[in-house]
C-alpha cells in the first residue's frame, strides 16, 4: 500500500518518516528542509511511505511545492497521511480541507502534542476525528510515540469510510455538483479550481463554468478564490472550540528569546558572535591538539608499515606508494576529523533550533538592497556544511533570478571540505589567532557574495525581489539523538570520501610525482610528470602566490576533485620532495612549500575558497540551474573572481609587508 | 487602515486583501490571512522590514509592501 506523507513545511514530516521507516533523513527547524520526494518501507508491513516536500496548500508557490501537488494529482497511491502540527492547527487543517477534495482516504497524524501541552493547550483527537470524518492519531515523531497505533490504522484503512465532508456554502457546493460530471479526474478538486479561476485551461474546456462563476461572484461580491479560502478557514474556526482547548496564553519562551535574538541593536552583533563562535570552536579550540594526536597515529602506522615492508624486501616503489602516497594522502585529510565534528555539531544545532529562520528574517532588508532576499540566507548557512545541500535548498526561493544568483554564490561560503585547507594554513601561519583568520574568510565570503549580487542585479536583475513570506517557527531544543546521528553520518561520508576519491587521487598524484615521462621510477621530483605539467601552469598561478611553484599550482587545481584533496596533494608532494613524514611539516624550512607565508598563504586560501567548487557541487549547480551553459558561466565567474581577488590580496599584502 | 499602520503589539481584524498579483494573493489567503482573521504585530526586524505577525496560532514574516495592501480595523 502506497502512503503519501503530506503536511505543512516544518511540521515534522521527515521526523515522522524517519520514525516510520527507521531511516535518518535530514530534518531541521525551518520551512523547506525536504526539497524532493523520498520513499521508504515500514519494516514488517507492506506500507510504502513517500515523503513529499512540505506544502501550505495545493496551490504551489515554489518549485518544490509543485512536486507535491503534481504527485498528489497524477501519481498512484492509496492513502494520504496528513501530518498536522498541533501548535498551528488552524493553518494545518486548511491543507486537510484541500486534501479531502482529492477523494482519497486521509489519515491524520497529530504531531507535536507534547509541545502544545506545555503551552497549556489540548486537542481532543476523537472529536476532531468526528468533525473531519477520518481517523486521527496522536503521535510524537521525535519521541517515537503513537507510531505503532498509526501503523495499525494505516494497515486497516479499508475499515474506514471515505470522508465525504462538505464544508462550503450551499451555492458553492451546488456549483461543484454541476461542474463535476464533465470533469474526468480529481472531480471535486478540479471543479473548485475552475471556480477559483486558477486553472484557465480547464475553465476554457468548460464553457458552462463562465455563467456559474459570474452569478456566484455577484452573490459574494468578491473573487471566488477569496470566498473558497474564507470558507475553508471558517469551517475550521467554527469547529475549533469543539476539539481544541486552551487554558492560558502568555508570553512564550520563543517570544522571550526573540527579545534578545531579534533585538533592534543586538540582532546583527549576536549573529556575528554566533558565526565567530562556530569557527572559534572548530578551528581555534581544537586546533593543533587533536590534529597532532591523529598525525602521530598515522606516523606510527606509516613507520611500522615501512619497516615491515622493508624487512620482507618489498619493492621500493610499492613501499613508497603505500606510505608516501596512500597513507600520507588519506591521513592528511583524516587529521581534520575533530574540527569537522565540531563544525557539523554547530551547523546541526543551528539548523534544528529555529535560529536560521530568524537570521533570514532580520537580514532580509539588508540582502534586499543587494538584489537577494532573506530566503537566500538559508542556502548559505546550509552551505557552510556542504555546498551540495546548500545549492539544492535554493529551490525554496520563489523568484527565479534570485534563485539562480543564490545557487551561483552558495559555493563561496567555506564548506566543511574547505575547513582542512583553512585549518592547515591558519594554524601554521596565524598561530593562536587562527580562528580569527578563519572567521575573516567567512565574512569575506559574505562581503563577496553581496558585492557579486549587486553586479548580477545590475547585469540582469532589474527588479527587486517582490515578496517575502516566511513562517517563523518556535525555538526548539535540538534533539541529541538526531544531532548525533546527523553528525555521525556526515563524518562517515567524509571518511568514505577519503577512502575512495582521495585514495584514488592520492595514488595518481603519487604516480605522477614519482615517475618521469619515460616512466622511470625514483627520479628527482622536479623531473616528474606532475612537475613538468605544473611548471607550465605555475606561470598563470604566479600572481596568486608571488612564486613560481608547480607544487602549489597543481594542489590548488586538484581542489576541483574535492576541496580537501588540496591538503592531501600538498602532503604527498611535500613528503616525496623532502622525505617529510609529519603532515604539519608541510611548510618546513627549505621544503617545497617553504615559500608560503601569512600573506600568500591567505591569498592561496582565498583562491581555493572562491574558485570553482568541487565536482559534486558543480553537478548540483548543473542540475539546479538546469543548464550546462549557465553552469559553465558560473564556474568561469567563480574562478576568475577567485584569481583576481587572490592576486590582489597577495599583491597588496606583500606591498604592505614591504613598507612595514 | 492597512496593516502597516499598526504599532507593535497592536491587534486588528482583516477586512480586505487587496493584493494585485493573483499568485501572491492566493498564497496570502492560503496562509490564513482571510477576512475576519485577527492579526497581532509581533516583531519588527531590526532594519525596519520585514514584519513578523501572529495569526491563527503561528507567526508569519511579511514585508511592508504586502502588509500595506491588506486592509484592517484595529481592535480596542
Amino acid at each position: 500500500m502506497r502512503v503519501c506523507l503530506v503536511g505543512n513545511q516544518n511540521s515534522g514530516k521527515t521526523s515522522l518518516f524517519n520514525a516510520l521507516t527507521g531511516m535518518n533523513q535530514k530534518v531541521g527547524n525551518w520551512p523547506g528542509v525536504t526539497i524532493d520526494r523520498k520513499e521508504g518501507i515500514v519494516k514488517g508491513t507492506d506500507l510504502e511511505i513517500i515523503d513529499l516536500p512540505g506544502v501550505y496548500s495545493l496551490n504551489p508557490f515554489t518549485s518544490e511545492e509543485k512536486i507535491t501537488r503534481d504527485f498528489l494529482l497524477n501519481e498512484q497511491y492509496d492513502v494520504i497521511l496528513n501530518i498536522i502540527d498541533s501548535t498551528s492547527i488552524e493553518r494545518s487543517l486548511y491543507l486537510t480541507t484541500q486534501l479531502i477534495d482529492l477523494g482519497k482516504r486521509v489519515v491524520i497524524a497529530l504531531n507535536m502534542c507534547d509541545l502544545l501541552k506545555k503551552k497549556g493547550f489540548h486537542v481532543h483527537e476523537d472529536i476532531l476525528s468526528e468533525v473531519l470524518k477520518m481517523p486521527v492519531i496522536k503521535v510524537s515523531a521525535l519521541k517515537n510515540e503513537g507510531i505503532d497505533k498509526l501503523i495499525k490504522t494505516l494497515e486497516s484503512i479499508d475499515k474506514y469510510q471515505l470522508s465525504n465532508l462538505k464544508i462550503f456554502d450551499d451555492s458553492i457546493e451546488k456549483a461543484v455538483t454541476e461542474l463535476s460530471p464533465n470533469i474526468d479526474v480529481n472531480k471535486r478538486y478540479n471543479a473548485l479550481k475552475i471556480l477559483e479561476e486558477d486553472n484557465l485551461y480547464l475553465k476554457k474546456a468548460h464553457p458552462e463554468a463562465e455563467q456559474i462563476i459570474k452569478s456566484l461572484t455577484k452573490i459574494y461580491n468578491k473573487g471566488l478564490d477569496e470566498v473558497i479560502a474564507d470558507e475553508r478557514y471558517n469551517f475550521i474556526v467554527k469547529n475549533k472550540n469543539l476539539f481544541f482547548h486552551s487554558d492560558r496564553q502568555e508570553e512564550t519562551i520563543s517570544d522571550k528569546l526573540d527579545k534578545v535574538f531579534l533585538n533592534k541593536y543586538a540582532a546583527i552583533p549576536i549573529f556575528v558572535v554566533i558565526m565567530t563562535l562556530v569557527y572559534f570552536l572548530s578551528v581555534g579550540l581544537v586546533g593543533n591538539f587533536t590534529t597532532g594526536l591523529i598525525e602521530s597515529l598515522f606516523d606510527l602506522i606509516k613507520t611500522s608499515l615501512r619497516s615491515g615492508l622493508e624487512s620482507i624486501s618489498a619493492w621500493p616503489w610499492l613501499i613508497s606508494l603505500i606510505c608516501d602516497g596512500i597513507i600520507t594522502g588519506i591521513g592528511a585529510v583524516l587529521n581534520f576529523i575533530p574540527q569537522l565534528i565540531i563544525l557539523f555539531i554547530c551547523i546541526s544545532v543551528l539548523e534544528t533550533c529555529g535560529y536560521m529562520s530568524r537570521i533570514s528574517f532580520f537580514l532580509d532588508r539588508l540582502f534586499r538592497k543587494f538584489g537577494l532576499s532573506g530566503k537566500s540566507i538559508i542556502p548559505f548557512i546550509v552551505g557552510s556544511g556542504c555546498s551540495v545541500p546548500g545549492i539544492m535548498t535554493a529551490r525554496t526561493i520563489e523568484n527565479e533570478k534570485e534563485k539562480k544568483v543564490t545557487i551561483l554564490l552558495t559555493p563561496f561560503i567555506p564548506c566543511s571540505a574547505k575547513l582542512p585547507v583553512i585549518t592547515l594554513f591558519t594554524t601554521f601561519f596565524f598561530g593562536s589567532l587562527a580562528w580569527l583568520a578563519s572567521v575573516s574568510l567567512y565574512f569575506l565570503a559574505i562581503i563577496i557574495i553581496l558585492l557579486s549580487a549587486i553586479l548580477f542585479k545590475k547585469v540582469y536583475m532589474k527588479d527587486e525581489t517582490e515578496h517575502y513570506i516566511l513562517e517563523l517557527p518556535e525555538y526548539k531544543k535540538p534533539s541529541l539523538r538526531y544531532v548525533t546521528r546527523d553528525v555521525a553520518e556526515k563524518v562517515w561520508s567524509f571518511i568514505k570520501r577519503a577512502g575512495t576519491i582521495i585514495f584514488v587521487c592520492s595514488v595518481i598524484v603519487w604516480f605522477l610525482t614519482s615517475f618521469s615521462w619515460t616512466f622511470q621510477y625514483g627520479v628527482d621530483i622536479e623531473n616528474s610528470i606532475l612537475a613538468s605539467i605544473g611548471s607550465i601552469l605555475a606561470y598563470i598561478f604566479y600572481p596568486v602566490i608571488g612564486h613560481l611553484s608547480w607544487a602549489a599550482t597543481v594542489s590548488a587545481l586538484l581542489g576541483i576533485v574535492a576541496k580537501e584533496q588540496i591538503v592531501s596533494t600538498m602532503a604527498v608532494i611535500a613528503g616525496l620532495a623532502d622525505n617529510v613524514s609529519n603532515g604539519s611539516l608541510i611548510f618546513a624550512d627549505s621544503g617545497i612549500f617553504s615559500f608560503f607565508n601569512g600573506v600568500n598563504g591567505y591569498a592561496f586560501m582565498v583562491f581555493c575558497l572562491f574558485s570553482a567548487p568541487c565536482l559534486g557541487a558543480i553537478s548540483a549547480m548543473r542540475k539546479e540551474l538546469n543548464s550546462r551553459k549557465a553552469m559553465f558561466k558560473a564556474i568561469a565567474y567563480q574562478t576568475l573572481l577567485a584569481y583576481v581577488l587572490a592576486s590582489l590580496i597577495n599583491g597588496i599584502g606583500t606591498l604592505v609587508m614591504l613598507i612595514i | 487602515m492597512v496593516l502597516t499602520d499598526l504599532k507593535i503589539h497592536q491587534k486588528a481584524v482583516v477586512t480586505k486583501v487587496n493584493i494585485a498579483n493573483a499568485l501572491l494573493k492566493r498564497r496570502i489567503l492560503d496562509m490564513g490571512i482571510t477576512s475576519g482573521v485577527v492579526i497581532e504585530i509581533k516583531k519588527i526586524a531590526p532594519l525596519g522590514d520585514p514584519i513578523d505577525i501572529s495569526l491563527r496560532g503561528y507567526q508569519l514574516c511579511l514585508r511592508k509592501n504586502e502588509l500595506s495592501q491588506i486592509e484592517c480595523e484595529v481592535i480596542k
